[in-house]
């Protein structure tokens, strides 16, 4: 068990230096150099320059630089961000509440929706009007759902404010828009888990016992379905982590997504290594806790 | 993400176009803001989160809005090309313009309660100087600053190495603004900026949240403004709150809906959505600096031939152009100086462009004579191939779009093949460090046209990408800048455009960068900052009851 943990822990430990090292080769392969980042289309001269690279060492190798935020940052430290001037861990801190709590919300309704769906959706027109609407949020861009629902809810009707993190009125918009396509996919996978299952020998016993088809369902079918499911929900999480790219423009809202655009177009390199390794750890975390998930749903794969 | 973001604003702008069909609700009368009144909070939604809100490390012209309130500088522009008194009520220039002397208006305070002196003037210009704090300040606008005296308590004398008129603008600008000594030693992010740093203006700025919004709170102690402020004493708000959205569409919708009094930066696909609502109303004004243009590169061919240069600019109908991508909401250039700077030259309105005819016999005659099979001239079997480069995270007001019909444009009337090419920052850089590139695009925002002048045309410029090296373009800049008197500067910057747009061709000039500002008519007050043109301070605004 000890071992199994180890295992686990070093795996993530291994995954976060790649995700890290994979950033800085790929920021260090880009066109142009960090002081070019800094110096953006404003003034440039020598001595302008120096006084850039003096600031932030950047007269030193590479290597050495490479080795030196990896040491830092096992220490915690993640430098500072070039473009604003703050430690990364308060850039990155402040806006990393907004986009856990956006996501969590997003998922959440998601999940409850896509289980309605699938579990009440049944008859077979009720299905197929079900199954074509989650096809359509699906391959809706989201920010289109985005922009529908403010104008609609915000701009028109005003039950809503359109910006900011202020409390959980603002919260709902958004979640909703990122929630959607989540909902349709999660749903069409549970609803194809139900069906198979559905099929299976055990369920037909079950009937043969008296049980009803509804009872049939969510006691006995219902569990074999969330199998899958909950494979695509660790998949969503990455999903809904890109996705606030876009939605917190589109909404106003602080978070993350914000602070990478800037920090990725701005070559700002302390910001995107943190952000990626944060989301490298977020994507670790979710794989471990899929994992668990599966042994507490299904008794077999606890056996093995 | 480009691609993605404009495919955001289209479809934005389309489905809100289609909701306002739909709504059909009867506004009520429009109401006038009235005569000022104090007190009330104000919400005012903008396009840009500044980067900083350190005044000295200022570099948005979007931020600068948010600067005023709660800093202020020695002296302010009048819009005539001159300066009024400000934190200073008067100055002396030395004969040999290498001295300038500044008394301070007395008993003014910083909100954090340290007294404002020769003494805090000296201690900011001494950080500004400071290694790695400010270089691109240190080096432009004080390279001609030799020592900060403080004389008296309320006297200032600033000795230059040169005579440089340029330092009344740079104690006019944000970077030129005073803070707090003693919080400029105790700000743990210093160079960041927000409340930690304190200044002396009408607002204080008491919370910022990253991605969200800053809040300023009135500062009652406030009786200090400028001459042309539009009154006097305290703030007329009580507070203001500014929010950032950045999609222009979100913008529109959140004023229509009333959730905010007030935004800034309104496209012209989203200005039928302001002028249809009788409760909104809209302004725009031009900005200061220099006009957004083309520059030609003259290090090597084909640009290194006037002719080649002139026929570019015959190539293109302007007016066309700019219709097709702005409407008809902008405004044409005709020099590389703003429309509404003092310096500006009218005479060379309507003297060139949008004569192909021109442009084809200037062509033939600088040696593009054949044309290949894809319609393009050549020579000696070369295409003419013009490469403009744009930065992406730089680009703004559709500049991307712009560029697309200039390159149709000169295409179709005299076979010129415009590549533009849309990058990422550091292949921008590098490809303007290597020389890779024919055409190079800017618009510079400074108060003082001179400056941006002297970063663009002077041999040794910092943003000199027309590779110009002309002792006599050199000596016209010198010469523009050693003198105080406005009608002398003029000439000589007369001179100088004629010489640049006229003679040698060097640059293209487009359109005057503009900003607008749509209000609930409730609110009064609302404006442009003189000279600058952008969006003003909140200190005129008031809130109608």
């Amino acid at each position: 068990m000890t071992r199994a943990i180890l295992r686990r822990v070093g795996a993530g430990v291994l995954v976060l230096w790649a995700a890290a090292t994979a950033a800085y080769l790929a920021l260090l392969a880009a066109p142009g150099d960090t002081v070019d980042a800094i110096i953006g289309d404003g003034a440039d001269s020598p001595l302008i320059r120096s006084q850039i690279i003096q600031e932030w060492h950047l007269d030193r190798p590479a290597v050495v630089q490479y080795v030196d935020f990896l040491a830092r940052a096992v220490q915690g430290d993640l430098g500072r961000s070039y473009l604003l001037q703050r430690p990364v861990a308060e850039v990155i801190g402040g806006q990393l509440g907004p986009t856990l709590q956006l996501a969590a919300t997003a998922a959440g309704f998601g999940i409850v929706l896509a289980l309605v769906l699938a579990v009440v959706a049944r008859r077979p027109w009720v299905r197929r009007l079900s199954s074509t609407t989650e096809l359509v949020l699906v391959s809706t861009p989201p920010f289109l759902i985005g922009i529908v629902l403010l104008s609609l809810f915000s701009f028109r009707l005003g039950w809503f404010p359109v910006s900011g993190a202020q409390g959980a009125a603002a919260l709902v918009l958004p979640a909703i828009t990122m929630g959607l396509p989540i909902a349709g996919t999660l749903a069409q996978v549970l609803r194809d888990g139900l069906d198979r299952a559905l099929d299976e020998p055990f369920a037909v016993t079950a009937r043969a016992r008296g049980l009803r088809e509804s009872a049939v369902l969510v006691r006995h079918a219902l569990k074999h379905a969330l199998l899958p499911t909950v494979t695509m929900l660790g998949w969503s999480f990455g999903v809904l982590i890109g996705g606030t790219v876009i939605i917190e423009q589109v909404f106003g809202r602080p978070g993350l997504g914000q602070v990478t655009v800037q920090a990725v177009n701005a070559s700002d390199l302390p910001v995107v290594l943190a952000v990626v390794i944060l989301a490298a750890a977020v994507f670790v975390v979710v794989n471990t806790l899929t994992d668990l998930a599966y042994l507490v749903i299904d008794p077999r794969l606890r056996r093995s | 993400m480009r691609r993605i973001r404009v495919t955001v604003a289209s479809l934005v702008a389309t489905s809100l176009l289609v909701l306002a069909g739909c709504s059909a609700e009867s506004s009520g009368s429009a109401a006038d803001a009235g005569k000022p009144v104090s007190g009330g909070s104000l919400t005012w939604a903008v396009e840009t989160e500044p980067i900083t809100f350190n005044p000295h490390l200022y570099a948005q012209a979007k931020a600068r809005l948010l600067v005023w309130n709660s800093f202020e500088a020695l002296l302010t522009h009048d819009d005539k090309g001159g300066y009024l008194p400000w934190l200073a009520t008067g100055y002396e220039v030395s004969a040999d313009g290498k001295t300038y002397t500044f008394t301070l208006r007395t008993g003014v305070t910083f909100s954090d309660g340290t007294t404002f002196d020769a003494a805090a003037v000296k201690a900011n210009v001494d950080q500004l100087r400071a290694d790695g704090y400010a270089p691109a300040v240190a080096a432009v606008q004080l390279k001609n600053l030799a020592t900060v005296e403080a004389k008296d308590a309320s006297t200032v004398v600033f000795h230059l190495t040169e005579p440089d008129v340029l330092i009344l603008d740079f104690l006019s600008s944000p970077q030129g603004a005073q803070v707090s000594p003693a919080s400029l030693k105790a700000a743990k992010n210093l160079k960041a900026g927000g409340p930690e740093l304190a200044g002396t203006g009408p607002f204080i700025l008491d919370s910022y949240t990253p991605g969200q919004q800053v809040h300023f709170k009135k500062n009652p102690a406030y009786d200090w403004a400028p001459a042309n402020a539009g009154h006097t004493g305290p703030a007329y708000l009580d507070e203001i709150t500014y929010r950032f959205l950045k999609e222009s569409s979100v913008r529109v919708g959140a004023l229509t809906s009333g959730q905010v009094q007030v935004i800034e930066g309104v496209p012209a696909t989203d200005e039928s959505l302001i002028s249809a609502s009788p409760n909104l109303s809209l302004q725009r004004g031009l900005n200061s600096g220099s006009a957004y243009s083309y520059y030609f590169n003259t290090a090597h061919a084909p640009f290194d031939d006037v002719r080649v240069r002139q026929a570019f600019r015959e190539a293109l109908d302007v007016p066309a152009v700019l219709d097709g991508v702005y409407r008809t909401t902008a405004t044409r250039a005709w020099s590389v100086i703003g429309p509404t700077s003092p310096f500006y030259d009218k005479t060379l309105e309507g003297t060139y462009s949008g004569d192909a005819a021109t442009a084809n016999t200037l062509l033939d005659a600088a040696g593009w004579a054949t044309k290949d099979p894809e319609g393009f001239r050549t020579k000696d079997g070369k295409r003419l191939t013009v490469r403009l480069v744009q930065s992406a995270p730089f680009v703004r007001d559709r500049r991307d779009v712009l560029a697309q019909a200039i390159q149709a444009a000169v295409k179709q009337s005299a076979g010129i093949d415009l590549q533009v090419q849309l990058v990422d920052q550091g292949t921008a850089t590098k490809a303007l460090a290597d020389g890779e590139y024919e055409v190079f695009d800017n618009s510079r925002a400074d108060t003082d046209a001179g400056a941006a002048l002297n970063l663009l045309l002077y041999s040794t410029g910092a943003i000199n990408r027309t590779g110009v090296k002309n002792p006599d373009l050199d000596k016209l800049l010198d010469d523009a800048v050693a003198t105080t008197d406005v009608a002398k500067r003029t000439a000589t910057y007369r001179a100088l455009q004629k010489l640049v747009i006229t003679d040698q061709a060097l640059v293209f000039p487009l359109y005057a960068p503009q900003d607008q500002i749509a209000a609930a008519k409730t609110v009064g007050g609302v404006g442009f900052e003189p000279t600058a043109g952008v969006p003003g301070s909140a200190y005129r605004l008031w809130l109608s009851k």
